[in-house]
């Protein structure tokens, strides 16, 4: 798995601000807790696909699932959206570290 | 000619890879159609590093219109591939509902028949694909892969 976005840079305008507000939001504060929940939910999903590998269900995944889920978390680094509108003046502009 | 071929040939006719990286390609191509032929190591010798990095890495979406509005996306690749493969992940109860909710909006996609290897192959195709649309207002949107 790769590693997770670090930092995210946020600018947003509107009619109402005369310059638009420009943000970088630290991801990599995020982590820890990310990395609890991941915890969590895998003390959660280990024993319940182990029981339904056992009793012979079709689909134990959920750990997979989980562990995707956060895998696809870090795909998001380089992601770009820009959004801007010139006659309202709005502006979104998000870039993903 | 086949498909693979004409795609490899296309990338090196776009400047996408060097003629070198092309040949070899198309022999990593030959040794995989050849019929029966062993595995004496690996398809593409060498550092396979400049063959990747030639590869598009992000879908773009851009759209520009004469009144203002612009919208400018890039997604990374990887992320639309993880996120089909999650699919396959999906509970069938859960994606039971997902395709009864997407056909009550009028996407009528069954997500149960997306298999791993059809993603990559989907992945693939997208990577080929460049959507171009000129409206009569103004308006130009552009989807493409680089």
């Amino acid at each position: 798995m790769k590693l997770w976005p670090w930092l995210l840079d946020l600018t947003f305008g509107s009619p109402e601000r005369e310059r638009p507000v420009h943000l970088w939001l630290p991801l990599f504060l995020v982590w820890p807790l990310m990395v609890l929940v991941a915890l969590l939910a895998f003390v959660v999903t280990l024993p319940v696909d182990a029981v339904l590998l056992l009793v012979g269900r079709p689909y134990h995944h959920y750990t997979a699932l989980v562990y995707r889920t956060f895998a696809l978390f870090s795909e998001l680094r380089g992601m770009v959206v820009r959004v801007k509108d010139d006659e309202t003046k709005t502006l979104i502009d998000m870039t993903v570290y | 000619m086949s498909e693979d071929r004409a795609r490899i040939l296309n990338m090196l006719a776009e400047g996408k890879i060097t003629a070198e990286e092309a040949e070899q390609l198309l022999d990593a191509l030959e040794t995989r159609t050849a019929p029966a032929a062993p595995a004496a190591g690996p398809a593409i010798k060498g550092d396979p590093g400049p063959l990747i990095a030639a590869l598009p890495k992000y879908l773009y979406v851009k759209v520009i219109s004469d009144n203002g509005d612009n919208v400018d996306v890039k997604v990374p690749l990887a992320l639309v591939r993880s996120g089909l493969k999650l699919t396959s992940l999906i509970p069938p109860q859960a994606m039971d509902q997902l395709n009864d909710s997407m056909s009550e909006h009028g996407m009528s996609i069954d997500f149960n028949n997306l298999k791993p290897e059809d993603i990559d192959e989907l992945i693939e195709a997208l990577r080929e694909m460049e959507i171009n649309v000129n409206a009569a207002n103004g308006d130009n949107v552009r989807v493409y892969c680089a």
